[in-house]
Protein backbone atom coordinates (compact mmCIF):
# COMPACT_ATOMS: atom_id res chain seq x y z
CA UNK A 1 0.00 0.00 0.00
CA UNK A 2 1.57 3.13 -0.93
CA UNK A 3 2.79 5.58 2.02
CA UNK A 4 0.54 8.40 1.04
CA UNK A 5 -2.61 6.23 0.82
CA UNK A 6 -1.97 5.08 4.41
CA UNK A 7 -1.87 8.37 5.59
CA UNK A 8 -4.77 9.96 3.79
CA UNK A 9 -6.49 6.83 5.54
CA UNK A 10 -5.09 7.71 9.41
CA UNK A 11 -6.25 11.23 8.48
CA UNK A 12 -9.17 10.46 8.00
CA UNK A 13 -10.20 8.14 10.58
CA UNK A 14 -8.87 10.41 12.98
CA UNK A 15 -10.92 13.39 11.78
CA UNK A 16 -13.85 10.55 11.77
CA UNK A 17 -13.25 10.46 15.46
CA UNK A 18 -13.80 13.78 15.65
CA UNK A 19 -16.90 14.12 14.06
CA UNK A 20 -18.64 11.54 15.72
CA UNK A 21 -18.25 10.71 19.73
CA UNK A 22 -20.24 7.71 19.41
CA UNK A 23 -17.42 5.94 17.55
CA UNK A 24 -15.90 3.62 18.94
CA UNK A 25 -13.58 1.42 16.63
CA UNK A 26 -12.82 2.12 12.90
CA UNK A 27 -10.36 0.83 10.14
CA UNK A 28 -10.05 1.26 6.24
CA UNK A 29 -8.71 -1.91 4.79
CA UNK A 30 -8.30 -3.69 1.50
CA UNK A 31 -10.80 -5.57 -0.51
CA UNK A 32 -8.44 -8.48 -0.12
CA UNK A 33 -8.15 -8.26 3.57
CA UNK A 34 -5.34 -6.03 4.79
CA UNK A 35 -5.40 -3.52 7.17
CA UNK A 36 -4.46 -0.20 5.65
CA UNK A 37 -5.31 2.22 9.15
CA UNK A 38 -7.10 2.09 12.28
CA UNK A 39 -7.89 3.78 15.09
CA UNK A 40 -6.31 2.65 18.15
CA UNK A 41 -8.67 -0.28 19.85
CA UNK A 42 -8.14 -3.30 21.54
CA UNK A 43 -9.28 -5.39 18.37
CA UNK A 44 -6.90 -7.08 16.93
CA UNK A 45 -6.42 -5.03 13.38
CA UNK A 46 -4.86 -7.45 10.78
CA UNK A 47 -7.49 -10.12 11.89
CA UNK A 48 -10.59 -7.66 11.90
CA UNK A 49 -9.25 -6.66 8.45
CA UNK A 50 -9.64 -10.19 7.21
CA UNK A 51 -13.00 -10.50 8.36
CA UNK A 52 -14.27 -7.03 7.21
CA UNK A 53 -13.53 -8.39 3.54
CA UNK A 54 -14.66 -11.54 3.95
CA UNK A 55 -18.34 -9.95 4.95
CA UNK A 56 -17.50 -7.58 2.24
CA UNK A 57 -17.69 -9.97 -0.28
CA UNK A 58 -20.60 -12.56 1.57
CA UNK A 59 -22.74 -9.52 0.74
CA UNK A 60 -21.58 -9.18 -2.78
CA UNK A 61 -22.13 -13.21 -3.28
CA UNK A 62 -25.85 -12.45 -1.52
CA UNK A 63 -26.93 -9.26 -3.61
CA UNK A 64 -25.80 -11.10 -6.83
CA UNK A 65 -27.59 -14.65 -5.83
CA UNK A 66 -30.54 -12.22 -5.30
CA UNK A 67 -30.30 -10.41 -8.63
CA UNK A 68 -30.47 -6.93 -6.84
CA UNK A 69 -27.26 -5.10 -7.63
CA UNK A 70 -24.30 -4.52 -5.65
CA UNK A 71 -24.47 -3.77 -1.90
CA UNK A 72 -24.05 -0.61 -0.41
CA UNK A 73 -23.53 -1.54 3.01
CA UNK A 74 -23.48 -3.83 5.73
CA UNK A 75 -24.87 -3.18 9.49
CA UNK A 76 -24.60 -5.73 12.51
CA UNK A 77 -26.26 -4.26 14.87
CA UNK A 78 -26.02 -5.84 18.28
CA UNK A 79 -26.92 -4.50 22.21
CA UNK A 80 -24.28 -2.63 22.72
CA UNK A 81 -23.65 -0.63 19.26
CA UNK A 82 -23.51 -1.21 15.75
CA UNK A 83 -21.17 -2.04 13.01
CA UNK A 84 -21.52 -0.25 9.96
CA UNK A 85 -19.40 -1.19 6.74
CA UNK A 86 -19.34 0.08 3.14
CA UNK A 87 -16.74 0.19 0.11
CA UNK A 88 -14.76 3.74 -0.53
CA UNK A 89 -17.06 4.51 -3.96
CA UNK A 90 -14.75 3.74 -7.02
CA UNK A 91 -12.12 2.55 -4.84
CA UNK A 92 -11.12 -1.26 -3.55
CA UNK A 93 -11.01 -0.21 -0.04
CA UNK A 94 -13.59 -0.80 2.64
CA UNK A 95 -14.64 1.56 5.51
CA UNK A 96 -15.82 -0.75 8.70
CA UNK A 97 -16.84 1.80 11.50
CA UNK A 98 -18.38 0.31 15.17
CA UNK A 99 -20.23 2.80 16.48
CA UNK A 100 -21.73 2.67 20.67
CA UNK A 101 -25.29 2.68 20.62
CA UNK A 102 -25.59 6.87 21.59
CA UNK A 103 -25.51 6.75 17.77
CA UNK A 104 -28.75 5.65 15.62
CA UNK A 105 -28.52 3.62 13.06
CA UNK A 106 -29.23 6.17 10.66
CA UNK A 107 -26.87 8.78 11.75
CA UNK A 108 -23.98 6.47 12.04
CA UNK A 109 -24.74 5.15 8.33
CA UNK A 110 -24.66 9.03 7.51
CA UNK A 111 -21.30 9.18 8.91
CA UNK A 112 -19.73 6.29 7.63
CA UNK A 113 -21.39 7.29 4.05
CA UNK A 114 -19.84 10.65 4.44
CA UNK A 115 -16.21 9.55 5.24
CA UNK A 116 -16.28 7.04 2.51
CA UNK A 117 -16.71 9.71 0.27
CA UNK A 118 -14.35 12.06 1.90
CA UNK A 119 -11.56 9.05 1.55
CA UNK A 120 -12.27 8.69 -2.19
CA UNK A 121 -12.16 12.19 -2.88
CA UNK A 122 -8.68 12.07 -1.46
CA UNK A 123 -7.62 9.54 -3.45
CA UNK A 124 -8.47 11.26 -6.77
CA UNK B 1 -31.15 -37.93 -0.52
CA UNK B 2 -27.85 -38.69 1.00
CA UNK B 3 -25.55 -35.62 1.55
CA UNK B 4 -21.80 -34.93 1.97
CA UNK B 5 -20.25 -31.67 2.71
CA UNK B 6 -16.71 -31.58 1.64
CA UNK B 7 -13.90 -28.66 2.28
CA UNK B 8 -11.02 -27.83 -0.19
CA UNK B 9 -8.46 -26.83 1.62
CA UNK B 10 -4.69 -25.56 0.85
CA UNK B 11 -2.72 -22.57 0.11
CA UNK B 12 -3.50 -19.64 -2.14
CA UNK B 13 -2.97 -21.01 -5.67
CA UNK B 14 -3.34 -24.31 -5.42
CA UNK B 15 -6.14 -24.37 -7.40
CA UNK B 16 -9.14 -24.72 -4.93
CA UNK B 17 -11.31 -22.57 -6.59
CA UNK B 18 -11.34 -24.05 -10.12
CA UNK B 19 -11.65 -26.98 -8.82
CA UNK B 20 -14.74 -26.17 -7.26
CA UNK B 21 -15.27 -24.63 -10.71
CA UNK B 22 -14.49 -27.51 -12.54
CA UNK B 23 -17.07 -29.66 -10.51
CA UNK B 24 -19.91 -27.48 -9.47
CA UNK B 25 -23.28 -28.23 -11.28
CA UNK B 26 -24.49 -24.73 -10.10
CA UNK B 27 -23.40 -21.27 -10.93
CA UNK B 28 -20.31 -21.30 -8.26
CA UNK B 29 -21.03 -18.69 -5.23
CA UNK B 30 -17.62 -16.49 -5.44
CA UNK B 31 -15.92 -13.94 -2.85
CA UNK B 32 -13.44 -12.65 -5.08
CA UNK B 33 -11.34 -9.80 -4.30
CA UNK B 34 -8.25 -8.26 -5.89
CA UNK B 35 -5.24 -9.73 -5.02
CA UNK B 36 -2.67 -7.24 -3.36
CA UNK B 37 -0.10 -10.11 -2.91
CA UNK B 38 0.93 -10.46 -6.40
CA UNK B 39 4.39 -10.99 -5.21
CA UNK B 40 3.63 -13.85 -3.64
CA UNK B 41 1.17 -15.37 -6.02
CA UNK B 42 0.90 -14.05 -9.25
CA UNK B 43 -2.71 -14.48 -10.15
CA UNK B 44 -5.44 -11.73 -10.21
CA UNK B 45 -8.29 -11.94 -7.81
CA UNK B 46 -8.21 -14.48 -4.36
CA UNK B 47 -10.95 -16.12 -2.73
CA UNK B 48 -11.94 -13.77 0.75
CA UNK B 49 -14.96 -15.66 2.44
CA UNK B 50 -15.94 -18.89 0.55
CA UNK B 51 -16.83 -20.76 -2.59
CA UNK B 52 -19.34 -22.99 -2.65
CA UNK B 53 -20.69 -25.22 -5.66
CA UNK B 54 -22.93 -28.87 -5.86
CA UNK B 55 -22.71 -31.95 -7.67
CA UNK B 56 -25.01 -34.93 -7.64
CA UNK B 57 -23.07 -38.56 -7.09
CA UNK B 58 -25.59 -40.62 -9.00
CA UNK B 59 -28.79 -39.88 -8.41
CA UNK B 60 -29.17 -39.59 -5.09
CA UNK B 61 -26.15 -38.22 -3.37
CA UNK B 62 -25.61 -34.63 -3.34
CA UNK B 63 -21.93 -32.97 -2.49
CA UNK B 64 -21.63 -29.39 -1.02
CA UNK B 65 -18.46 -28.38 -1.85
CA UNK B 66 -16.72 -25.46 0.03
CA UNK B 67 -13.58 -24.11 -0.82
CA UNK B 68 -11.59 -21.75 1.95
CA UNK B 69 -9.59 -18.61 1.21
CA UNK B 70 -5.69 -20.39 1.60
CA UNK B 71 -4.43 -17.34 3.50
CA UNK B 72 -3.48 -18.09 7.30
CA UNK B 73 -5.47 -14.24 7.82
CA UNK B 74 -8.66 -15.99 6.78
CA UNK B 75 -8.37 -18.90 9.63
CA UNK B 76 -11.47 -17.37 10.98
CA UNK B 77 -13.20 -19.00 7.88
CA UNK B 78 -11.52 -22.12 7.89
CA UNK B 79 -13.06 -22.56 11.83
CA UNK B 80 -16.74 -21.81 10.47
CA UNK B 81 -16.10 -23.74 7.23
CA UNK B 82 -14.58 -27.04 8.80
CA UNK B 83 -17.59 -26.94 11.57
CA UNK B 84 -19.83 -28.74 8.50
CA UNK B 85 -17.64 -30.48 6.75
CA UNK B 86 -17.36 -34.19 6.85
CA UNK B 87 -14.15 -34.54 4.41
CA UNK B 88 -11.16 -32.79 2.60
CA UNK B 89 -9.77 -32.48 -0.59
CA UNK B 90 -6.80 -30.93 0.19
CA UNK B 91 -4.88 -29.47 -3.09
CA UNK B 92 -1.19 -28.70 -2.81
CA UNK B 93 0.46 -26.70 -5.43
CA UNK B 94 3.79 -28.37 -6.63
CA UNK B 95 5.84 -24.85 -7.21
CA UNK B 96 5.00 -23.20 -3.65
CA UNK B 97 8.04 -22.68 -2.20
CA UNK B 98 7.45 -25.61 0.55
CA UNK B 99 4.86 -27.97 -0.84
CA UNK B 100 5.71 -30.62 1.88
CA UNK B 101 5.25 -28.08 4.80
CA UNK B 102 2.06 -26.69 3.04
CA UNK B 103 0.21 -30.56 2.89
CA UNK B 104 1.34 -30.68 6.61
CA UNK B 105 0.34 -27.47 7.98
CA UNK B 106 -3.28 -27.78 6.46
CA UNK B 107 -3.69 -31.36 7.63
CA UNK B 108 -3.20 -30.33 11.00
CA UNK B 109 -5.46 -27.30 10.89
CA UNK B 110 -7.69 -29.96 9.19
CA UNK B 111 -7.10 -32.94 10.91
CA UNK B 112 -10.48 -33.23 12.62
CA UNK B 113 -12.29 -33.33 9.27
CA UNK B 114 -10.13 -36.98 9.09
CA UNK B 115 -10.88 -38.32 12.29
CA UNK B 116 -14.94 -37.28 11.14
CA UNK B 117 -14.97 -38.10 7.43
CA UNK B 118 -11.53 -38.34 5.01
CA UNK B 119 -8.81 -36.52 3.44
CA UNK B 120 -7.52 -36.80 0.03
CA UNK B 121 -4.27 -34.84 -1.34
CA UNK B 122 -4.53 -33.72 -4.85
CA UNK B 123 -0.99 -32.24 -5.95
CA UNK B 124 -1.29 -29.51 -8.84
CA UNK B 125 0.29 -27.30 -10.97
CA UNK B 126 3.34 -30.29 -11.55
CA UNK B 127 3.02 -29.72 -14.97
CA UNK B 128 4.48 -26.23 -14.25
CA UNK B 129 7.14 -27.00 -11.97
CA UNK B 130 8.16 -30.56 -11.23
CA UNK B 131 8.22 -29.99 -7.20
CA UNK B 132 8.73 -33.91 -4.87
CA UNK B 133 7.63 -36.63 -6.36
CA UNK B 134 4.50 -37.90 -5.10
CA UNK B 135 6.28 -40.71 -2.96
CA UNK B 136 7.70 -37.72 -1.00
CA UNK B 137 4.29 -36.12 -0.46
CA UNK B 138 3.32 -40.12 0.97
CA UNK B 139 6.33 -40.79 2.74
CA UNK B 140 6.19 -37.00 4.37
CA UNK B 141 1.99 -38.22 5.06
CA UNK B 142 3.47 -41.10 6.84
CA UNK B 143 6.65 -39.40 8.94
CA UNK B 144 3.82 -37.14 10.32
CA UNK B 145 0.72 -38.98 10.60
CA UNK B 146 1.90 -42.65 10.78
CA UNK B 147 -1.21 -45.08 10.17
CA UNK B 148 -3.57 -42.52 8.48
CA UNK B 149 -5.34 -43.83 5.05
CA UNK B 150 -4.63 -40.72 2.72
CA UNK B 151 -4.69 -41.34 -1.07
CA UNK B 152 -1.68 -39.00 -3.01
CA UNK B 153 -2.90 -38.21 -6.38
CA UNK B 154 -1.75 -35.27 -8.79
CA UNK B 155 -4.41 -33.59 -10.59
CA UNK B 156 -5.50 -30.40 -12.63
CA UNK B 157 -8.16 -28.53 -11.25
CA UNK B 158 -9.19 -27.46 -14.70
CA UNK B 159 -10.35 -31.06 -15.92
CA UNK B 160 -13.73 -31.95 -14.69
CA UNK B 161 -12.66 -35.62 -15.05
CA UNK B 162 -9.43 -35.44 -12.58
CA UNK B 163 -11.78 -33.54 -10.33
CA UNK B 164 -14.28 -35.94 -9.92
CA UNK B 165 -11.95 -38.72 -9.31
CA UNK B 166 -10.72 -37.12 -6.85
CA UNK B 167 -13.93 -36.64 -5.38
CA UNK B 168 -15.23 -40.13 -5.99
CA UNK B 169 -11.79 -41.25 -4.51
CA UNK B 170 -12.65 -39.10 -0.84
CA UNK B 171 -16.27 -40.68 -0.60
CA UNK B 172 -15.19 -44.17 -0.87
CA UNK B 173 -12.68 -43.43 1.18
CA UNK B 174 -15.38 -41.92 3.70
CA UNK B 175 -17.92 -44.79 3.06
CA UNK B 176 -15.02 -47.38 3.63
CA UNK B 177 -14.27 -45.98 6.75
CA UNK B 178 -17.56 -45.29 8.11
CA UNK B 179 -18.41 -49.19 7.27
CA UNK B 180 -15.29 -50.27 9.35
CA UNK B 181 -16.66 -47.98 12.24
CA UNK B 182 -13.11 -46.10 12.14
CA UNK B 183 -14.63 -42.31 12.10
CA UNK B 184 -14.33 -40.60 15.31
CA UNK B 185 -18.10 -39.62 15.21
CA UNK B 186 -20.67 -41.76 13.15
CA UNK B 187 -22.66 -40.60 9.70
CA UNK B 188 -20.16 -39.59 7.39
CA UNK B 189 -23.91 -38.43 5.85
Amino acid sequence: MKPAVVDAASTLLAEMKDAASSLTYAALLTDDGFDVARLPGQTDGARFAGMASSMQALGDAVTHELKIGTSEYIIIASGRGHVVQLRVPGKELVLSALFDNDATVGHALATARSFAQKMADLLK
Amino acid sequence: MAEHVILFAGPMGAGKTTAIESLSEIEVVRTEANNSERHIVDKATTTVALDYGEILIGAQEKVRLYGIPGQQRFDFMWTILKKRAKGMVLLVNSDAPDPIGEMTFFLEEFRELYDRGGVVVGITRSDVMPGPALAEFSDALERTNPGLLIPVFTVDPREADQMQNVLLALIANIEMRAAFGMLATTGAS
